[in-house]
């Protein structure tokens, strides 16, 4: 009788499981998750093409048609100077994209670097970078975004600048145990022993081990980042009027909750429709990309 | 484990001074003349001289690390500073404070573990049912929906339409302790959305983890009931990962508390410390930003001592 582990190794395959291809397979067998990028996409869409979908200028005040609830002429109704909400919360997706965005590819930037540092260099270098991670992992990121924010002053550079100097630790740790793990494979060290660089084998052979987790850290750091971008807004911190941003435009229909719910409940329904996409995502890509979990995937 | 327990502390005591030396430094960039900010309403601001008094008052013309040295020797001292806006003590300000925030603290806690865990074993139990699927969904959106939208969901929901539930407001315990209840309801169940998501979908994993192991297969082939093999033999171990995400979520629910305080209107922590941020009142954030960190570096602290008393092999380790 042989092992079935060892019969299912020697069976012709006839789709590989490995590669690009394979991962799309998976995640696309994963209908939320693809519902969740249709979303995403969508949103970026609104950001993108907001002059040509919105109806009105976001901007554009009409004091004659203050507060009003829903109607033909205005689908989500008016925010209290007459502005259109729906056009409003179209362009409100800039805001919260651009700045999700941004601080995702920066904070994967600095973490990557800085993790791939201290797990290569070790010693003093990985206990500085190591402890600095530890100490800033303390504090709750809200709070450690809004003191940093306010001190960086008001504006959409600042507040991506704040979230990126929280985002990047977890990226850092992340790498840093990626690099720990491989950093004595047989590979690594025949990279070394054909006299690659430091940099060479930090970026060429180590760093694409890496990539794997850094994807799923991507889509669920842009769900992080969404939420601290609106948080602080709401709050006050951050864009400034007269820029529609979700999280502003939330504070002030909070304000008139019981005249016109819909000011304060819309843009709340496209910030947790992004969050709960990118997480969503993140946890599809999770699935996809983990080789043990994708024959387990077909069975169920 | 005394070794280990002994490490742990050091360790925490370092990290501790790492980060008030952090919150100093953030603190002083701060930009704007707090002073002149707090002094614009009852003085003629156009003096100099009278600025430069107030300045030498609060030790603020000294260089940063004089600054640093005086602040800290007080802070220690339980001189905490004075509110550069009110001009209270901040410690009686921290002290009148701190039950109204513990106690949502406390609650939120509460609403996350007595919804997170029972959800968590129950969909690891019903595995792929519709029961599951539900659990699992909710959990996820639990962990995604941003509490300031689901604060206004709730108060539209409860207080708006149905008018069961105070829209805000906040009544001390000790003054009417079913007022009080009452009040803190919505408030610290948005507070413990998250942590019960993030509880739920960790104990689900890890139980399943657990339940495909030989011992429970042992437990069952030796003819144990299903309720003992589940409650006397798996949950244990299952629960010493959680430990973990307990620990962690305290950080979020306290940040919670700066948002969840305000639409809320309770009279905590959370408020003052976002009244400071606003106002520049550098002895509050900076009080408030050491208790926060000292809170979670204690809660931290207590994860890894339970962390290693659960599993004997951490104990061993180092």
């Amino acid at each position: 009788m042989t092992d079935p582990a060892i019969a299912q190794e020697f069976e012709p395959r006839r789709k590989s499981t490995v590669g690009f291809k394979a991962v799309m397979r998976t995640l696309f067998r994963q209908k939320l998750s693809i519902i969740a990028l249709i979303i995403i996409v969508f949103l970026f869409g609104l950001a993108v093409f907001a002059p040509l979908v919105a109806p009105y200028p976001p901007e554009e005040p009409d004091f004659y048609n203050v507060l009003k609830g829903p109607s033909a002429k205005h689908w989500l109704g008016t925010d209290d100077l007459g502005r259109d909400l729906l056009s409003r919360v179209i362009y409100g997706a800039r805001v919260s994209m651009t700045v999700g965005m941004a601080c995702t590819i920066f904070s994967l930037m600095l973490g990557t670097f800085l993790g791939l540092l201290a797990g290569f260099r070790g010693g003093l270098t990985d206990q500085v970078i190591m402890r600095l991670v530890d100490m800033i992992m303390i504090f709750p990121g809200l709070i450690f975004v809004l003191v940093l924010a306010a001190a960086l002053g008001p504006g959409m550079i600042n507040i991506i600048i704040a979230i990126t100097l929280f985002g990047w630790v977890g990226v850092a740790r992340l790498v840093r145990g990626q690099v720990l793990a491989v950093r004595e494979a047989p590979y690594v060290e025949a990279a070394k022993a054909v006299g690659a660089s430091h940099w060479r084998t930090m970026f060429k052979h180590v760093f694409p081990n890496c990539t794997a987790p850094l994807i799923v850290a991507a889509a669920l750091g842009l769900g992080g980042a969404v939420g601290m971008e609106t948080g602080a807004a709401f709050l006050g911190i951050g864009v400034q009027p007269p820029t529609p941003s979700w999280g502003r435009e939330l504070r002030t229909g909070f304000t008139y909750l019981t005249t016109t719910p819909l000011f304060s409940i819309a843009p709340g329904a496209l910030i947790t429709l992004a969050i709960l996409s990118f997480v969503l995502l993140g946890d599809g890509l999770r699935d996809a990309l983990d080789p043990r979990l994708r024959g387990i995937m077909k069975k169920r | 484990m005394r070794r280990y327990i002994l490490v742990r502390i050091i360790h925490s005591l370092l990290l501790l001074v790492g980060v008030v030396i952090i919150t100093f430094i953030m603190v002083r960039l701060l930009p704007g003349d707090p002073i002149r900010a707090a002094m614009q309403q009852n003085v003629d601001i156009g003096d100099d001289n009278i600025v430069k008094e107030v300045r030498a008052r609060y030790g603020l013309d000294q260089p940063v690390h004089v600054q640093f040295y005086i602040w800290l020797t007080d802070f220690l001292k339980g001189n905490w500073g004075t509110s550069l806006t009110s001009g209270d003590k901040v410690t009686s300000m921290f002290w009148r404070r701190l039950p109204v925030t513990l106690e949502l603290f406390v609650l939120a806690t509460f609403w996350a573990w007595i919804l997170g865990i029972p959800l968590g074993i129950i969909s690891a139990l019903k595995r792929n049912t519709w029961l599951d699927f539900f659990i699992t969904g909710g959990s996820v959106l639990g962990i995604a929906i941003p509490v300031f939208w689901e604060a206004i969901i709730l108060i539209y929901i409860f207080a708006v339409i149905l008018k069961i539930m105070p829209p805000s407001g906040y009544v001390p315990f000790f003054e009417d302790p079913v007022k009080n209840l009452h009040c803190v309801l919505m408030p610290t169940f948005v507070m413990g959305t998250q942590a019960a998501g993030g509880l739920a979908r960790y104990i689900r994993s890890s139980l399943l983890e657990v339940l495909g192991q030989d011992f429970i297969r042992t437990a069952r082939a030796k003819g144990l009931g299903e309720k003992v093999v589940i409650f006397r033999h798996a949950t244990k171990p299952a629960m010493i990962p959680v430990v973990t995400i307990v620990g962690m979520s305290w950080a979020g629910i306290l940040g919670g508390a700066f948002i969840i305080e305000l639409m809320f209107a309770i009279p905590g922590l959370g408020r003052m410390g976002l009244d400071a941020i606003f106002t520049r009142d550098f002895p509050i954030i900076q009080a408030m930003l050491v208790v926060i960190s000292l809170n979670v570096l204690i809660a931290n602290l207590l994860t890894d001592i339970a962390y290693g008393y659960l599993d004997p092999r951490i104990r061993v380790q180092k």
